[in-house]
């Protein structure tokens, strides 16, 4: 024995029996797989048998015996809490002991038995038969009860899951003032029920698959028929295939499988809480992948411009909301590079700023012990702890957090000498930046891109951010999702896509749908809609012409000596 | 295909212009003044003139081969060996041209605003920066030159129109100059600053039509020519032919002396030179990608990617080979116009001994 096997000897208690003697342990997925083609025989014990091999150390599995209409036996198998009791009782066992009135108690035949069980007596819409024993473990997990009646080949299953979901809610990372306060949930059958209210055609199409070898979630692509190019579909539906992973637990996990710049820290796909936007982007011709167990869609493929629109955009006013959207870029562009041009102009280039203000930043600066960059820095880091401390603590603890970092940030180091009062400045405003972005991950990804910018000011001033920059920008248009250059719209240009970039223009601009996506169906708007809009209006309510009639008769026509001010002939 | 078609007329005018503007626009107006005095605007146009023919030619010759690259057209034209050789003296003097592109902005660099770093750093960042982007494919090559346009177009004008008032017409007459002794000197100087077109070689063959290269060509040195003589104008109209000949880098002048109104930055030069590496940046980038395409034609290399770490090096101690900044402006002058006989001379000959053999290449439709 030499020193390490020594080190991990442990003599093994007696009680234990020894590996040899210890009958072969079956793991109950393996089992199934190679048993994956058996059938029912129709004896009750032997399917009894392997379903108590599968899943029979769980003390949560139920086994109900019982009679059918007093003459066949049968069991009920189910995991307790994940059915409906009441529909369980009502709908499936309650006919079942009682026989159909039409027939007398014990006359039914064996061969009759199916008909009669599955059209006459179980009123539960959603009953199949079934005879894979593999197939029927499958869903006795995913939570359906299961009846095996002795002497049928088959089994039937009753669709009377019930698992407990939370009720549909605002979606908390997507706010909007003006629009529905839906949000996706985490089943995948609500998520697709809250798309289909929103699509009644036939077009709308829902493609299911399944990934993940342990948690086998299921995975819904939905599209329109029609809008979205084919091609991308079957992209999107080989892509999702490919991937060979023991659990999805979130539809992110997918997302990184299949984007297609794994290295990139820019999001290729967006994701979203809200079943409006998913649908506002099926109807653009993108392809909609929801996850069981994950309240986000991801929407494929994405582009740049996407990040900073929210679904909002279209409800409100075009002009206020181009001007929202320019704030917002402004945002964006703020917290990538404001904390660089700072360094960069104090340490490199002051006679950049105004003088009296130079004099003033320096006076701010006096007491300072570390250069611009190192201030900066640590600034930096603190508020990225900061803010990932107010985001991770429970709400009641985040606020009180959020008010000792604000003092001690704020007012403490600078009171201390410890930054200047100019820095504080600009990591607010950064910080904010990036606050005001609506998409977190795009968010994330330039306040990540800022450090390095940072560390460029400081080393080669404005030469080193825009180096910097070029990098970045670089990078970006080098960047494709599906195909679809990240910064199209606006490179490669399109006249058509640029409508709806940084200004929002009105919806009857918009006649057709984005070219990037290669849409087998472009019209977005009938031409004539847009001549109708050209023409006057009509005056329905003109003061003039509605004045004119009194008690339901006519009432002439006004005069112009009547007293009516707001008509155009009353002078 | 050999090429994915994918760039557009109003892309290839957008490489064209970033291409050819680059830090040759900071020296330019000394070069103009220093061989025609007060003429410094007629000598650009000359010299815009005489590159404009140069790429019609290059753009005739593209477009009589629309389908294949430039090192494979001259093979066709002149013969395997013959072929051969011509094409790799412009790659390498190509080469040379972004070295010293590079070597010139480490200069200004280093010169005007990080006056403690070593020209060696800034020379290399610029050569890394353009290695980088240069392993990207001919589609993000036009994507960047394309959403690079404005940014470096904004500026330039913006500095011309804001320092025009401080403008003397009287600086600029007589327009043929007094007593110009150097003015085909000057020409070929300036034209060769716009050498940067003969990136069309290969932006043709990419193209989706082809046949709009010569639109292309027409808008792109249209607004280059503009740009550079209103440059020329403002330089000299403000400092005067005198002045201006004591200035090394009259452009950057030119930049220090204007205010943006409401003295929201005080001086502009620093934030002119930050974003004129952009411009820098496309230039180099172009030359660069250019070589590389090129070479890893010649050498029938499938990816150019391998190509354009293994070039660093040598372009590096190109760049580093002048002494001093002023034998770097001899080593460009010459260069330059040697570089007129690759980009002009040798275009023409292949063009005519193209249609003297009859020698053309697929043509199609689209």
């Amino acid at each position: 024995m030499s020193f390490w096997q020594w080190m991990k000897y442990r003599p093994t208690p007696s009680s234990q029996p020894k590996k040899g003697n210890r009958p072969q342990q079956i793991i109950p997925d393996r089992y199934m797989e190679q048993h994956s083609e058996e059938l029912l025989t129709g004896s009750l014990d032997e399917a009894r048998h392997f379903i108590q091999t599968v899943l029979g150390d769980n003390d949560d599995l139920i086994t109900r015996e019982f009679v059918i209409f007093g003459q066949f036996k049968a069991v009920l198998i189910y995991f307790i809490n994940m059915i409906d009791q009441e529909v369980t009782n009502n709908d499936i066992l309650k006919p079942l002991m009682i026989a159909p009135p039409h027939y007398v108690a014990g006359t039914i035949e064996l061969q009759q038995l199916k008909h009669v069980l599955l059209y006459e007596t179980l009123y539960h819409s959603m009953s199949k038969m079934e005879n894979k024993l593999a197939a029927i473990v499958d869903v006795i997990l995913r939570g359906q009860p299961v009846i095996v009646v002795e002497g049928l080949d088959e089994a039937i299953i009753v669709g009377a899951a019930k698992i407990d979901k939370r009720a549909i809610d605002q979606p908390l990372t997507e706010q909007v003032i003006r629009g529905p306060r839906e949000g996706f949930i985490e089943q995948l059958g609500t998520n697709i029920t809250l798309l289909r209210y929103r699509l009644p055609t036939s077009d709308f199409t829902v493609r299911s698959k399944k990934v993940g070898r342990v948690t086998k979630s299921r995975v819904a692509i939905c599209y329109l028929k029609g809008i979205a190019n084919d091609a991308l579909v079957q992209e999107v539906e080989s892509r999702i295939a490919a991937i060979d992973i023991d659990g999805v637990l979130d539809v992110g996990y997918l997302e990184q499988f299949i984007e297609d710049n794994h290295l990139s820290p820019f999001p290729q796909i967006q994701n979203t809480e809200r079943p409006d936007k998913a649908v506002a982007n099926l109807l653009e011709g993108r392809v909609i992948i929801l996850v069981d167990g994950s309240p986000f869609a991801l929407i494929a493929p994405s582009v740049f411009t996407q990040f900073y629109q929210t679904t909002e955009d279209y409800s409100e006013r075009f002009l206020m909301v181009s001007f929202i959207r320019l704030a917002r870029l402004l945002a964006l562009v703020f917290s990538l590079v404001t904390p660089s041009l700072y360094v960069a102009v104090i340490s490199f280039n002051p006679e950049l700023i105004p003088t009296k203000f130079a004099v003033a930043v320096a006076g701010g600066r006096a007491g300072v012990p570390f250069p611009s960059v190192v201030e900066v820095l640590l600034m930096e880091m603190s508020m990225e702890v900061l803010r990932e401390a107010t985001l991770r603590l429970p709400q009641q603890v985040g606020g009180a957090l959020s008010i000792v970092g604000v003092l001690v940030i704020g007012q403490a180091a600078v009171a201390a000498g410890f930054v200047s009062p100019i820095t504080v400045v600009v990591i607010a405003l950064t910080t904010i930046g990036s606050f005001a972005t609506p998409a977190y991950n795009a968010a994330l990804a330039l306040r990540l891109l800022r450090f390095p910018l940072v560390f460029f000011a400081g080393m080669f001033g404005l030469f080193g951010v825009m180096v910097g920059l070029i990098l970045i920008v670089n990078h970006v248009l080098s960047l494709k999702s599906f195909g679809v250059p990240y910064m199209s719209p606006v490179v490669p240009g399109n006249y058509e896509g640029m409508k709806d970039t940084v200004i929002r223009g009105p919806l009857w601009w918009m006649r057709r749908r984005p070219a990037m996506f290669h849409t087998p169906n472009r019209e977005r708007i009938d031409e004539g809609v847009v001549d109708t809009l050209k023409q006057t209006p009509h005056n329905t309510l003109d003061p003039l012409k509605v004045g004119n009639a009194r008690w339901e008769q006519p009432d002439g026509i006004s005069k112009a000596s009547d007293n009516d001010s707001s008509g155009s002939n009353s002078h | 295909m050999e090429y994915p078609k994918q760039v557009t007329t109003i892309q290839a005018a957008a490489i064209l212009i970033s291409t050819v503007i680059g830090v040759g626009v900071l020296p330019l107006p000394l070069f103009a003044v220093r061989s025609a005095n007060t003429g410094a605007p007629l000598v650009t146009l000359l010299a815009v003139l005489l590159s404009s023919s140069g790429l019609w030619i290059v753009t005739k010759l593209g477009m009589r081969f629309p389908h294949q690259a430039f090192t494979q057209y001259s093979e066709i034209i002149l013969g395997k060996w013959p072929g051969r050789i011509g094409s790799a003296i412009v790659i390498l003097f190509f080469a040379v041209l972004s070295s010293l592109a590079a070597r010139e902005f480490g200069e200004v660099v280093i010169t005007s605003v990080l006056k403690k770093t070593p020209l060696e750093v800034t020379v290399i960042l610029m050569l890394l920066l353009a290695t980088l982007a240069a392993r990207n494919d001919m589609t993000t090559f036009t994507y960047i030159n394309h959403l690079y346009l404005p940014i470096i177009l904004g500026p330039a004008i913006l500095i011309v129109a804001l320092s025009l008032k401080n403008a003397n017409a009287d600086f600029l007459l007589p327009v043929w100059g007094n007593e110009p002794r150097e003015i085909l000197n000057g020409v070929l100087i300036i034209a060769a600053l716009l050498q940067g077109s003969f990136i069309q070689t290969i932006v043709i063959p990419a193209m989706r039509k082809p046949q709009n290269a010569m639109k292309a060509c027409f808008w792109g040195m249209f607004i280059v020519g503009f740009l550079y003589i209103t440059i020329v104008i403002a330089a000299v109209g403000v400092f005067g032919p005198e002045e201006t000949k004591q200035l090394l880098w009259p452009t950057l002048e030119l930049a220090k002396t204007t205010t943006l109104p409401g003295n929201i930055l005080e001086r502009l030069d620093a934030a002119f030179l930050a974003i004129w590496v952009t411009a820098v940046f496309t230039t180099i980038f172009s030359s660069y990608y250019l070589t590389i395409h090129l070479a890893s034609r010649l050498f029938g290399l499938r990816d150019h990617r391998m190509l354009s770490l293994f070039v660093v090096p040598f372009l590096f101690a190109m760049a580093m080979t002048p002494q001093s900044i002023l034998q770097m402006y001899q080593v460009i002058e010459i260069v330059g116009k040697f570089g007129l006989l690759i980009t002009i001379v040798y275009p023409l000959l292949l063009l005519l001994v193209a249609s003297v053999r009859k020698k053309r290449g697929m043509q199609d439709g689209g």
